[in-house]
């Protein structure tokens, strides 16, 4: 706790609450949380209890109805350039190559793409292992694939927040876990602040300095649990014999929330 | 060399038909004024003048052609316009469906009242039926973007222009080619209808005038040409599709 309270707020949320009609009921009432410059947070909780709209909200996409989001002390009211986002699908541009979908959000923010920046692009897909798909177009390419070009695509312009709604979940296990290791190489190359939804326990764990757990709605956050695993993550994380504990002491709080449902 | 086969097969097909009708009229002397041979088509067919037939022809493409692109030219700004504003939507959608429940056929007339007897009140009745469904397949094809391509232009900050230009527009041309297909045939139909009305040249009044004077094979020979010219300019569009816009024909995600 001392080592994050010396470390400068990345992400502030100040007593936010959500609904999206003005008489509908709260989808999220009273959130509070605070994330630290370069810490990768996992969120989890019971399907359907705000996590994407959070995301959302810290993205600059959508407006608390009450509560503040701060990023960098500065109130997010609009997206910011220093944030990326990797949605649950691809969401790939059918019509471009691989190396034009990574240089896209250029290409739409300013309307051209200088040979730099192409290159740059290209030295992230080789060491995302994508260079070989380079020339190929989206729907050539597997599912895991296609997730890792949007991750490298998010990192193009270099984030210093990188906002992840399950980015994993439509991908098989095995891919989850390679990809998982992938990020977390890429995160520590050059670190950023995460904030990583899933609905995957052990992959919040798994990947996670601190894993944020949720009530049902109207949610709130129920437990912040510091994952105190030793990096780099690897395999052998899996066998740590805390994270088994940690894990379990996870579940109970979701599983908590659920039945109270 | 399966595909072939099955060309072959389709090519068999026709030729039995054809033979088929030909024989029947022969078996039971159907009369020409009813029913002529394929024979007796394809004779009528080279009795008139290479010169005449691409003089016919070139009235109704110019007539069809016209018609289609300045739909084209319209409908699209027009869908733009639409889908950024829900008022001018609400305005227009209804005079659009108006026009479209409105039988071309019966407007025609009036229109060449109106504009006069020359190419413009014919390409005014093609663009009138060509139109709806452009401007209708643009717009549902821009409303089906995923969400999250539209979140990503949006967390980018981009200009409403390029959200428009390189997310909306590319992914709506799946749906603005189905148009199209729809489209290119009924500006046939529209140019035909105006030649009915008010013409001297073209295939439709071609088709017409032969009718009228009972020289029923050349009216068929007409016709069978017809349905070719309309055949090819929907082949065309299928290959402008596959050749600029490939990725439209498989994005069904």
């Amino acid at each position: 706790m001392e080592k994050q309270a010396l470390q400068q707020a990345s992400i502030e949320l100040a007593a936010i609450s959500h609904r999206f009609e003005p008489a509908g009921d709260w989808v999220i009432k009273g959130l509070s949380s605070t994330i630290s410059q370069h810490e990768f947070v996992a969120v989890v909780g019971p399907s359907g209890c705000g996590k994407s709209t959070l995301l959302r909200m810290i993205a600059g996409l959508l407006s608390p109805a009450d509560g503040a989001v701060e990023v960098y002390g500065h109130a997010v009211t609009a997206p910011r350039d220093d944030v990326g986002i990797v949605f649950q699908k691809p969401t790939l541009l059918p019509w471009l190559t691989v190396l034009d979908n990574v240089t896209f959000p250029l290409k739409h923010k300013y309307g051209r793409v200088s040979k730099a920046e192409s290159e740059q692009a290209s030295v992230l897909l080789k060491r995302a292992g994508l260079d070989g798909v380079a020339q190929r177009y989206p729907h050539q390419l597997s599912g895991g694939m296609q997730q890792r070009v949007g991750i490298v695509r998010a990192m193009l312009l270099n984030p210093d927040i990188l906002l992840m709604d399950e980015p994993f979940s439509a991908l098989d296990a095995l891919t989850r876990e390679r990809i998982g290791f992938d990020l977390l190489d890429l995160w520590q190359q050059q670190p950023k602040t995460v904030v990583f939804i899933t609905h995957s326990i052990s992959e919040a764990v798994l990947l996670a300095d601190r894993v944020v757990v949720m009530s049902a709605r109207p949610s709130s956050v129920v437990e912040d649990i510091v994952i105190d695993l030793p990096r780099p993550r690897s395999q052998q994380t899996l066998q740590h014999p805390d994270f088994a504990a940690l894990t379990a002491r996870v579940r109970t709080h979701i599983y908590a929330q659920v039945s109270a449902d | 060399m399966k595909t072939l086969l099955s060309r072959l097969w389709i090519l068999l097909f026709w030729l039995a038909l054809v033979a088929v009708w030909e024989i029947s009229c022969r078996v039971w002397a159907v009369p020409e004024f009813i029913l002529p041979m394929p024979s007796a088509i394809w004779q009528a067919f080279l009795d008139v003048e290479f010169n005449r037939w691409m003089a016919h022809l070139w009235a109704t493409l110019r007539v069809a052609l016209s018609g289609f692109f300045i739909s084209l030219a319209i409908s699209l700004p027009l869908a733009i316009v639409m889908l950024r504003s829900a008022t001018i939507k609400k305005l227009l959608y209804p005079m659009l469906v108006v026009i479209q429940a409105t039988p071309v056929v019966a407007v025609a007339p009036l229109i060449i009242v109106l504009v006069g007897t020359e190419d413009p009140s014919r390409i005014l009745i093609t663009c009138l039926i060509t139109f709806f469904p452009m401007v209708v397949s643009t717009i549902t094809g821009m409303s089906a973007t995923p969400d999250e391509l539209i979140e990503l232009s949006r967390s980018l900050q981009a200009p409403r222009y390029r959200e428009t230009w390189q997310i909306r527009i590319p992914y709506a041309m799946g749906h603005i080619f189905s148009g199209l297909r729809v489209a290119i045939t009924l500006a046939v139909i529209g140019a035909v209808v105006a030649e009915f009305v008010a013409a001297e040249e073209g295939l439709g009044y071609f088709i017409q005038f032969s009718t009228s004077f009972f020289k029923i094979p050349q009216a068929f020979a007409g016709l069978i040409f017809l349905a070719c010219v309309s055949l090819l300019l929907f082949k065309s569009v299928q290959w402008v599709q596959q050749l600029w816009f490939p990725w439209s024909l498989n994005n069904n995600e």
